[in-house]
């Protein structure tokens, strides 16, 4: 069976899920024996327009990314968008809460005004292109890429946890961040990172995006009965689960 | 076998023993919960503990544990049975819910890996000394229990007294050395102990008999009370993963860098998430949050009994510490579909 070709981009976002695959370290020698990397930037010279697998790391944020981005997908059989910023346009979107002018200003000062700093409301990929298959998290978890290589490499479906961050989290016996009179959007988030965040004792902030039919209704009850504010409850939200601002997405 | 009787510093001093050829799991301090834990050295042990965050089942059906391994080759390996293990300190409700599980597990179709497990572990059963916020045992019956336990230890006074019911037990007791009998005063001690468990563990009163569960659930299918708990249900299966008979799981099989080797895992699913009930084609039998959350009660509180007789709740209280919602305690939902 011949090795599938990948060739990995990156657009807005801090490379951090790119880092999470050099940080495979041994086991990159194994993901290169599964599959033929035929084009990456942050890790070899090579390019090449030929491959059989497309990944993409970062959100899009301006007009001339979104022709590369299709440009990518034309010649993509199957595309894999890596990450927060991939999947949902992550951090990146909390420039849409404000006017690009304001955005531009904020970060380049008196510079902004220049055209080639010119900048476009933030969009997921898939707000782009179709996607075939999402590697949530900010950053990435190493051991569910891994599995998904291999799921594509064998050409099976990658199974994903469609159900909230508490069941990893109440497995490893953490104390509930609740409980602990904080605002955790594990209830509202997808699982697979382990509850990593709740183990060394931080609430979710939600970089997997939201699990399965999230029940976000059910959370202005619970606040209630916490004592917290809808207001302290979307400071969190706008993180990473309503970025922009226009409610929960499901993606 | 007749009651014995030990002082504290003999039983952490014999724990101290057992441990230097066997693993012994019991209750040990994390944060201000508590969890039941390999033991290193009997001085971690908590036995005044109220409740654990998970119930002890983890040792006997893990959260996670590879069935078996395989080759390319159709060649394949069941794992290798466990070392014999002592989970000490189990409280009442918990023996109680193992006694249940060690039925779903070996009538019918036998399963060998728990039955492996469960036959390598010797079950101490502990009066429990502290009762957590939301415990109701008592109201099911298991606030103290006389069988399901190798060994059961109750502290009376400034000392413990331990009971062997089986060979499995009086082996292990006898490993402690020679020990002085209970006195009677102790035994009538012990007496009062368990009626004042049983008492206290009604942190949430259940205004029926169990037994009237089955019939109460059977006129309530379509009672609104099931829409309006699940509004606030996140279908976390918090209450799944902390309830001490909830069994079921899942199977994937995972390969490894070879593409060819690999291991079939089982793992714990509930009720409550999703996709449990998601079948081939795509079709889900409890697409909706309130069908799920209904489901928990009338699979604990009617088919269960129905087959097995016993209610599978114990009245441990985790599923209502456990819920964010606060939406999962099911006295306070059989007490509403009563009417009170």
């Amino acid at each position: 069976m011949p090795r599938p070709r990948v060739a990995i981009f990156d657009f807005a976002g801090c490379e951090g899920c790119q880092l999470q695959i050099v940080n495979l370290e041994e086991a990159l020698l194994d993901l290169l024996r599964v599959v033929d990397v035929v084009e990456w930037r942050e890790a070899m010279s090579e390019q090449s327009d030929v491959f059989d697998i497309a990944v993409v790391e970062g959100a899009i944020t301006r007009l001339e990314d979104e022709e590369r981005l299709k440009r990518i997908r034309q010649k993509a059989p199957v595309l894999v968008a890596l990450g927060s910023c991939a999947s949902s346009g992550g951090l990146n979107k909390l420039k849409n809460r404000m006017a690009m002018s304001e955005a531009r200003r904020l970060v380049y000062g008196r510079d902004g005004g220049v055209s080639r700093l010119d900048t476009a409301p933030v969009k997921a990929v898939s707000e782009v292109v179709k996607v075939d298959y999402l590697v949530r998290g900010c950053p990435i978890d190493r051991r569910e890429f891994s599995y998904v290589v291999r799921c594509l490499a064998l050409g099976r479906e990658p199974f994903i946890p469609g159900y909230p961050v508490c069941v990893e989290c109440r497995i490893r016996e953490n104390a509930c961040r609740w409980q602990e009179g904080e605002i955790c959007l594990g209830p509202l988030t997808r699982a697979g990172c382990g509850a990593a965040c709740p183990a060394q004792g931080a609430a979710c902030l939600g970089c997997r995006g939201t699990c399965d039919d999230a029940n976000l209704e059910g959370m202005a009850s619970v606040l209630a009965q916490y004592g917290k504010s809808r207001e302290e409850l979307e400071s969190r939200l706008a993180v990473f689960l309503d970025p922009d601002g226009k409610g929960v997405s499901h993606a | 076998m007749t009651v014995k009787q030990m002082d504290p510093a003999s039983l952490n001093g014999w724990v101290d023993g057992l441990l230097l050829n066997r693993t012994v799991i019991g209750p040990v301090q994390k944060g201000d919960k508590f969890v039941f834990e390999s033991l290193s050295r009997a001085s971690d042990l908590r036995l005044d503990y109220d409740t654990t965050l998970l119930p002890p089942k983890k040792f006997l059906l893990p959260s996670r544990e590879i069935l078996l391994t395989f080759r390319g080759d159709s060649h394949y390996a069941s794992q290798a049975p466990p070392d014999p293990f002592v989970l000490l300190g189990v409280h009442p409700y918990d023996v109680a819910a193992i006694r249940q599980m060690d039925r779903v597990f070996s009538e019918k179709q036998v399963d060998t890996h728990y039955m492996a497990r469960r036959g390598a572990c010797t079950l101490v059963a502990l009066d429990a000394q502290a009762v957590s916020p939301n415990n109701f045992a008592g109201c099911m019956g298991t606030a103290t229990v006389r069988e399901g336990w190798d060994l059961l230890f109750s502290r009376v006074g400034g000392a413990y007294l331990a009971e062997a019911a089986t060979e499995k037990g009086e082996s292990l007791l006898r490993s402690a050395g020679l020990l002085a009998d209970a006195a009677p005063g102790q035994l009538e001690e012990r007496d009062r102990l368990w009626e004042s468990n049983r008492q206290a563990m009604r942190r949430h009163v259940l205004h029926c008999s169990p037994q009237d569960l089955p019939g109460l659930l059977s006129r309530n299918y379509d009672h609104p009370l099931w829409q309006e708990r699940a509004e606030r249900c996140f279908s976390c299966g918090a209450c799944n993963v902390v309830c001490p008979t909830c069994y079921c799981f899942d199977v994937q099989d995972e390969v490894d860098w070879s593409l060819e080797c690999g291991s079939r895992c089982r793992a714990w699913d509930g009720c409550l998430l999703r996709d449990f009930a998601s079948v081939a084609g795509g079709h889900n039998f409890r697409r909706h949050s309130a069908e799920r959350y209904r489901h928990r009660y009338y699979r604990k509180a009617k088919y269960l009994p129905e087959m097995t007789g016993e209610i599978a709740c114990v009245g441990c209280g985790r599923c209502v510490d456990a819920c964010v919602a606060r939406t999962a305690n099911p006295v306070e939902v059989y007490n509403t579909l009563l009417g009170d």
